[in-house]
C-alpha cells in the first residue's frame, strides 16, 4: 500500500503541472487584464505596473518564473489585494473554508448515511418518502435561495443566529448556518445514494444467505450489508468535498464569510492571475489528496481490492 | 493673475481656514455612551497604502487613517487638514502652512518633509500608483516623473521650512486646495515605510496621521480602526472604534443591517429603494452625487459617424421615466456632461430637453431620415453584467424600438471585458459611468476631451479643446467658468455620449448615526464627522 501511495503521489506532479499550464493559458487568454479599469491607465503607468508584477517579460519567462516561485512555496503577489501575497491570503482564508466544509462533510456523512439506511430498510414506507422528499428538495433548491431563507428565519425572525460574518474560530454561532446549508445539500445526495446502494445490496445473494442463517436484521445490515453499500458513498466523498469548495462561492457570498470562495470570485473577476493560479493549485492538491484517500478507503471496505 | 484675483484667492483661503472644524455635535444632541460604528464599505480595499488606494472603498478607509493637506468635511466643503492655511502666491505657486500640533500616531510631528516624501513616492514609477499620471499632471513635472522621464525629486513640491510646503503647478490650478484633499497626495511616514517595506500597511506596523489608527485587518471580513489619541483634533473625534466591512452582495449587506450587525448599508440593492423607504423612512438616506450614468457612442465607428444619428438616439430617451420608474432610486435626469453641484462650470442642458416628447420624436425621426437610417436598423449595445445596467438597457431598447423603430442588440459581458472594449474602441454603443475624483468641471470634461485617456467616445472637438485649455490657463474664476461652460456645450453638441441620470446613492444608515449630511456630493464620509446619538 505504501508503494501504491507513493506512486499516486508522484503521479500528482504531472497532473499539477498540466492543470497549472492549462489554467495559466486560460487566465491569460481571458479578455481584459488586471489593469483594465474604468479609468484607462496611461502607457507609462501601465509599464510601471507591469514591471512591478513581472508582466513585462515574455509569457514563457513569466511562466517559468511562476513555476520557480511555486517550487519554493511562493504563490506570488496578489494584484487585487495589493498589500498581501497569495500565501497570506490563502493562509487566512483556507482555515475558514476547511472548517465550514469539513464539518459540513462529516455531519452530512453521518446524517446522510443514517437517513439512507433508514429509508432503504423501510422502502416505500412513509419514512422513506419523507426522507426522499427532503433529499429532493435539497437537490433542487439552489443554495443562493436556501441561504437567504435560513437567514430570514433564524437571524431576522427568530434572532437566534447572526445573519452572516465571521468572528474567528471561537464563535461557532457564525458557522451554524453555513454548515447547515452545505450539510443540507450534501445530505440530499448522500442520502439518496446510500438508500439506492443499500437496497441493491440487501437483494444480493450473500445477504439472503445471512438472513437464512437466522441473523437479526441489525446484524445483517451492520455486519454484512453496510460495508459494500458504503462503497458508492465513499466514491462520492471526493467530488462532494470538491463541490463544497465550489458551493462555498455561494455560501461565502450569502453569509459574508472570509473564505477561499470569495477569493476565487474576486480573483477571477479582477484577472488576478497569481491569486487564481494559486487557488487552482491549492484545489488541485486537495482534490488529488481526497481521491487518494477515497482509493485507500476502498481497500479498507472491499476485501477484493488490494494495492 | 491680476491683483484682485490674488486677493480673492487669499481671502478665500483664509475664509476656509477659519471655517468650523468637523464632528462638532450640535447643541441639544445627547451622545450615546458607546461611540462605535460598523459601516459596510461595499468591497474589500485593494490597499491601505494612500499612494496606491484607488477605489472609493479603499479611499474611505485611508481618509480615516491619513489626513492630507486639506480635507473635505461632512458637507463636502474643503477644510483645513494638516495644513491650517494656504495661499496662492502667484498663478502657479501655492504655499501650505502646516499646523505645528499635527502628529503621527507614534508621536512624531507631521512635517513638510513628510508631505514632500508622500507626493514624491506617489509619483515615483517604482510605487506604480494608477493615479500617478492622473493627479501628476497638476504638479510641475509631475507627469514626467510619473512617466519615469524625470526623477521624483524634480516634481513641483518642496519643503520651504519645517512646516511650509510649496507646490508648483504647470498651469494655474484653481482647485488645488480641493485636489490635495486626496490622500494620494498626502503625507506618509517615511521611517515606517522604509522599515517595513510592503508590510508597512499591516496592523501593528502602520503609522498614520489621521483621526484613526489601524487596529485589525482580516481580508474579506473587516478593517477595524480605533481613535488616534495623537490626532491634533482628537477632542472633536467622537467615534472611538469604526469597523469597515467588505460585503459586496447588496442583499447580504441589508440582512446584516436588519440583524443589527451593520449600521451603514453601502448601497441598497437595485429595485428595493421604494420598499425600503416605506419600511425604514428615517433610515433611508439618499444624496445626489457628483456622478453621471451615460452611454458612449463609438463616434469613429461608421454606424455612428453621423452626428444626426447620435442626436436622434440621444433625444428620445425619456429620462423622467428612466429615473422615476426604471432605476427608481432617486437619481436625477441628466441632459449634459456637467452635473448639478459641480464647481467650475454651469450645468448646460440641451435646448430640446424641455420639449414635449412628441416633438422630440418627430425631430429625431427627421434626423434619422436625413441621415439615411431606416427603421429596422440594428445597433449593438455593450454593458457589464448587472441587474441595474440590464434594466436601463432594456428601457433604452424599448424606447428606441417604439419611438424610432431602431433595434438594439444587448451584449452583456464581464466588467473587465467591457472596459477593454471601451478603451480599444471595439464597440458601437457602451454603458459608462463616472464619479468625480475632485469637484471641478475639468474632472468631467476629461470624459469628452481630445487625447484624454478617459475619452471612450473617440470624438475630438478642436474648438472645444481650445476653450478648455484657455479656461485652464485663466486665472480669473469667472472667465474660467465661462470658458469651460462654453466648451462643455460645444463638445456636447457633437453628441459623443448620451447623458442619462446623475448618480445618487441610496443607502440605509441607522437613525442614531449623526453627522451624515445629504450635501456630501462626493460621498466622502469621514468617520470623524459622524457620532452616535443616544438611543
Amino acid at each position: 500500500m505504501w508503494s501504491y501511495t507513493l506512486r499516486r503521489l508522484l503521479v500528482t506532479i504531472p497532473t499539477l503541472l498540466a492543470v497549472i499550464t492549462v489554467c495559466y493559458v486560460l487566465v491569460h487568454a481571458a479578455p481584459g487584464g488586471p489593469f483594465d479599469d474604468e479609468r484607462k491607465v496611461s502607457e507609462a503607468v501601465l509599464a510601471n505596473l507591469q514591471a512591478k508584477y513581472h508582466l513585462d517579460q515574455p509569457a514563457w519567462k513569466q511562466y517559468l518564473f511562476y513555476l520557480n516561485n511555486l517550487v519554493h512555496g511562493d504563490l506570488g503577489a496578489s494584484f487585487r489585494y495589493a498589500d498581501w501575497s497569495v500565501n497570506d491570503l490563502v493562509a487566512a482564508a483556507l482555515p475558514v473554508s476547511l472548517t465550514i466544509g469539513g464539518v459540513a462533510m462529516l455531519v452530512s456523512l453521518v446524517i446522510g448515511v443514517g437517513l439512507g439506511i433508514a429509508a432503504a430498510l423501510r422502502q416505500n414506507s412513509l419514512a422513506d418518502h419523507a426522507v426522499m422528499a427532503i433529499a429532493n428538495v435539497g437537490s433542487v433548491v439552489p443554495s443562493f435561495v436556501l441561504g437567504p431563507v435560513l437567514i430570514l428565519v433564524f437571524a431576522l425572525s427568530l434572532r437566534w443566529l447572526p445573519a452572516g460574518g465571521w468572528d474567528g474560530f471561537g464563535s461557532p454561532a457564525y458557522m451554524v448556518m453555513p454548515i447547515a446549508l452545505l450539510t443540507f445539500i450534501n445530505v440530499a445526495t448522500i442520502g439518496r445514494v446510500m438508500r439506492g446502494s443499500l437496497i441493491e445490496v440487501m437483494h444480493s445473494n450473500f445477504i439472503r444467505t445471512a438472513r437464512a442463517k437466522g441473523l437479526p436484521t441489525r446484524v445483517v445490515v451492520l455486519r454484512h450489508a453496510l460495508k459494500p453499500a458504503l462503497l458508492p458513498v465513499v466514491s462520492l466523498v471526493g467530488p462532494l468535498a470538491i463541490s463544497s469548495i465550489t458551493a462555498a462561492i455561494v455560501t461565502e457570498t450569502v453569509f459574508s464569510l472570509p473564505g477561499i470562495g470569495r477569493l476565487i470570485v474576486n480573483g477571477a473577476a479582477n484577472r488576478d492571475y497569481t491569486l487564481v493560479l494559486g487557488l487552482v493549485v491549492l484545489i488541485t492538491v486537495i482534490a488529488v489528496a481526497l481521491n487518494l484517500l477515497v482509493d485507500l478507503a476502498y481497500a479498507a471496505l472491499d476485501p477484493r481490492i488490494r494495492y | 493673475m491680476t491683483l484682485t484675483s490674488v486677493a480673492r484667492a487669499c481671502a478665500l483661503a483664509s475664509l476656509l481656514a477659519s471655517s468650523a472644524f468637523a464632528a462638532v455635535v450640535p447643541a441639544g444632541v445627547t451622545l450615546h455612551p458607546t461611540q462605535t460604528l460598523i459601516r459596510n464599505n461595499g468591497s474589500e480595499p485593494e490597499s491601505l497604502d494612500p499612494a496606491i488606494a484607488e477605489t472609493v472603498g479603499a479611499n474611505n478607509i485611508t481618509r480615516d487613517l491619513f489626513e492630507a493637506l486639506t480635507a473635505v468635511d461632512g458637507d463636502g466643503k474643503v477644510v483645513p487638514g494638516v495644513a491650517e492655511s494656504w495661499k496662492q502666491v502667484d498663478p502657479t505657486t501655492w504655499t501650505f502652512k502646516l499646523r505645528q500640533n499635527a502628529k503621527w500616531s507614534n508621536g512624531d510631528p507631521v512635517t513638510a518633509e513628510d508631505v514632500v516624501y508622500g507626493i514624491r513616492r506617489f509619483l515615483d514609477p517604482k510605487t506604480a500608483s494608477k493615479y500617478a499620471a492622473t493627479y501628476g499632471v497638476f504638479l510641475l513635472h509631475g507627469k514626467e516623473v510619473a512617466m519615469g522621464k524625470k526623477p521624483p525629486a524634480e516634481a513641483g513640491v518642496r519643503a520651504v521650512d519645517k512646516f511650509t510646503v510649496e507646490i508648483k503647478t504647470p498651469f494655474p490650478v484653481a482647485f488645488l486646495p480641493q485636489l490635495v484633499s486626496n490622500n494620494n497626495l498626502g503625507p506618509v511616514h517615511k521611517a515606517s515605510v522604509e522599515k517595513f517595506g510592503k508590510d508597512w500597511t499591516k496592523p501593528g506596523n502602520m503609522v498614520s496621521n489621521g483621526a484613526y489608527v489601524l487596529r485589525d485587518w482580516v481580508v474579506n471580513r473587516s478593517v477595524v480602526l480605533e481613535k488616534n489619541p495623537q490626532y491634533w483634533d482628537a477632542k472633536n473625534v467622537q467615534l472611538t472604534r469604526v469597523t469597515y466591512l467588505g460585503v459586496e452582495d447588496g442583499n447580504a449587506d441589508v440582512k446584516l443591517y436588519e440583524a443589527g450587525q451593520n449600521e451603514f448599508v453601502y448601497q441598497l440593492p437595485p429595485g428595493t429603494y421604494e420598499d425600503m423607504k416605506k419600511k425604514y423612512p428615517k433610515e433611508v438616506r439618499n444624496a445626489p452625487m457628483l456622478g453621471l450614468r451615460y452611454y458612449d457612442f463609438q463616434t469613429q465607428n461608421p454606424v455612428f459617424k453621423d452626428v444626426r444619428v447620435r442626436k436622434a438616439l440621444t433625444m428620445v430617451l425619456d429620462r423622467d421615466i428612466l429615473a422615476q420608474k426604471v432605476t427608481a432610486d432617486g437619481q436625477i435626469p441628466a441632459y449634459g456632461i456637467i452635473v448639478k453641484g459641480m464647481e467650475g462650470a454651469d450645468v448646460v442642458e440641451y435646448e430640446w430637453a424641455k420639449w414635449p416628447m412628441a416633438r422630440k420624436v418627430e425631430e429625431a425621426k427627421k434626423l434619422l431620415a436625413e441621415a439615411g437610417v431606416k427603421p429596422g436598423t440594428k445597433y449593438t449595445f455593450s454593458y457589464n453584467t448587472s441587474e441595474y445596467h440590464k434594466k436601463m438597457a432594456i428601457f433604452a431598447q424599448s424606447e428606441w424600438k417604439n419611438k424610432l423603430g431602431i433595434n438594439l442588440e444587448l451584449e452583456a459581458m464581464e466588467f473587465k471585458v467591457l472596459v477593454k472594449k471601451r478603451h480599444d474602441g471595439a464597440f458601437e454603443m457602451a454603458r459608462d459611468g463616472f464619479i468625480a475624483d475632485y469637484n471641478d468641471a475639468t474632472n468631467f470634461l476629461a470624459l469628452i476631451r481630445c487625447d484624454s485617456d478617459q475619452n471612450n467616445n473617440f470624438n475630438c472637438n478642436k474648438k472645444g479643446e481650445e476653450l478648455i485649455v484657455q479656461g485652464e490657463r485663466s486665472t480669473d474664476p469667472a472667465k474660467r467658468k465661462q470658458l469651460l461652460t462654453q466648451a462643455a456645450k460645444l463638445i456636447m453638441d457633437d453628441y459623443p455620449i448620451i447623458p442619462l441620470v446623475q448618480y445618487s446613492l441610496p443607502r440605509l444608515v441607522k437613525s442614531y448615526v449623526g453627522g451624515y449630511s445629504l450635501l456630501n456630493a462626493q460621498d466622502r464620509f469621514r468617520s470623524k464627522d459622524l457620532y452616535i446619538i443616544k438611543h
